[in-house]
């Protein structure tokens, strides 16, 4: 299997060369063109108590797309994200890598993923109630809105809720909020995330629900003059 | 005339060097800057020519009524882009044609023809526009995307998601179908309907889709408020 990344760090898309009964798995949604001997088949992610869950509270599918190369030749898929911007790759040799949802791509035959509950805690933050786990041996590929920022944590480190990609197995978060009330509330930060323990986390330089906040008082209302002077106001 | 592009693919805009008497055609609003002494025209279809159902046409596949000519009376440069973020490549065309998805266009030189075509009801299906462009005679033209734009050259079957495509050479033909085998493992692998080309030619696609950017982006939004 022969993998490029292209289009820069604003469009990242990921060409795969698929040679015969080669296979990948990525995020549904995520082909955006293929050659017609490559198959795809949809499979469950995640135990039935998830589906349940994820049917009533998530957002996110709880599918998970396998693409296979039934023909005798090279076949290749193109995949990107629905939001513009970078994606990584990651090389994993048997340790736990957790996503938050909407980062993953696609991934190698090796890795194995399964859709796990987050906590309510992880939803107030607007981080989901679910997460990733992807393990096993192989490449994961997965992006951002914007591009991505590496960071060594070794104790505590505070990041914006919305803007978490991915951490390692020995990696925690808490909810917080970002200083005391008054600033939390009126800082533009509202809740953070607390990670704790040690490892690298990356982050994602914007986030979508930041955009769709920036944009929301700019949209003419029928609301009158004063409710748009005040969205502008208790916006950031 | 040349076309040059900077700041592919992401921010790209393109400056176009015209010699005196050339005329560049451009989809109205997408002038950023130009030397000051180019000529400006505004016509429904080609420089000092009407064509009212022709832009009426236009329109419907959602492009702009009026198109604007800039002539060059010496040689000077005209910079285009477009108002959201993405890429943009150059076609030639030798006497063939091209079909251009809605919202694609972005300029061409005089040797082009721009017309409508009518790609039937399964446009509408494929979440593309009911009307296409159709470009054709013998010079260059420019247009944009959503994403990165790729080339692939199809000789036989290709498949391409809805919301990806950008251009396609007349010599291709697509039509609506399943990705892979079975019909449910396409939609639950959140794929659906996806556009199967056949035949031999050049497929413009582009590597993010503005539909699947803004359905990430709605839950977000506020709904307005109605009183």
């Amino acid at each position: 299997m022969k993998v490029e990344r292209l289009g820069g760090k604003a469009f990242s898309y990921i060409e795969f060369d698929l040679g015969p009964g080669e296979g990948v798995r990525t995020e549904p949604g995520a082909m955006a063109s293929m050659d017609s001997g490559i198959d795809v088949m949809a499979s469950f992610n995640g135990g039935v108590f998830t589906a349940i869950l994820m049917f009533l509270f998530g957002k996110e599918s709880f599918f998970i797309n396998t693409f296979k190369n039934l023909s005798q030749k090279p076949q290749k898929l193109v995949v990107s994200k629905s939001s513009p911007g970078e994606i990584i790759e990651h090389k994993l040799n048997g340790e736990t890598l957790f996503l938050q949802p909407g980062a993953f791509v696609a991934g190698s035959a090796g890795i194995k993923y399964k859709l796990s509950w987050a906590g309510i805690s992880s939803w107030l933050a607007r981080e989901g109630l679910f997460r990733i786990r992807c393990y096993g041996t192989g490449t994961v590929w997965y992006g951002a809105y914007g591009a991505v920022v590496e960071r060594e944590v070794n104790g505590e480190y505070i990041v914006d809720s919305g803007h978490l990609l991915s951490y390692g197995d020995e990696m925690s978060y808490k909810i917080k909020m970002s200083g005391g009330i008054f600033s939390s509330f009126f800082g533009g930060e509202g809740l953070v995330l607390k990670m704790q323990g040690k490892g690298t986390i990356r982050l994602q330089t914007r986030s979508v629900g930041g955009l769709a906040g920036w944009l929301n008082p700019r949209f003419p209302r029928s609301g009158g003059k004063l409710s748009n002077l005040l969205d502008v106001f208790g916006s950031n | 005339m040349q076309f040059d592009f900077i700041h592919k693919p992401c921010n790209t805009a393109v400056k176009v060097i015209l010699q005196a008497g050339e005329t560049c055609t451009a989809e109205a609003g997408s002038m950023i800057a130009m030397d000051s002494h180019l000529d400006v025209e505004t016509s429904t279809y080609k420089r000092g020519k009407r064509g009212l159902l022709k832009s009426l046409k236009r329109m419907f596949a959602g492009e702009s009524f009026f198109l604007n000519h800039y002539t060059a009376n010496a040689e000077s440069e005209l910079w285009l882009s477009t108002p959201h973020p993405g890429d943009m490549t150059k076609v030639d065309l030798q006497g063939d044609k091209l079909i251009v998805q809605s919202g694609s266009f972005v300029a061409c030189d005089e040797g082009i023809d721009i017309d409508t075509g009518w790609q039937g009801f399964k446009a509408l299906l494929s979440g593309e526009s009911f009307f296409w462009l159709s470009l054709s005679g013998s010079g260059q033209a420019i247009l944009n995307s959503f994403g990165a734009i790729y080339e692939v050259d199809v000789d036989g079957e290709y498949i391409v998601d809805t919301g990806h495509i950008v251009a396609f050479d007349e010599g291709l033909s697509f039509s609506l179908s399943k990705a892979g085998s079975s019909w449910i493992q396409s939609w639950l692998g959140g794929e659906g309907i996806i556009c199967k080309f056949k035949g031999k030619g050049k497929l413009y696609c582009q590597s993010h889709n503005l539909t699947a950017f803004g359905r990430s982006l709605t839950p977000h939004l506020a709904p307005k408020v109605r009183n």
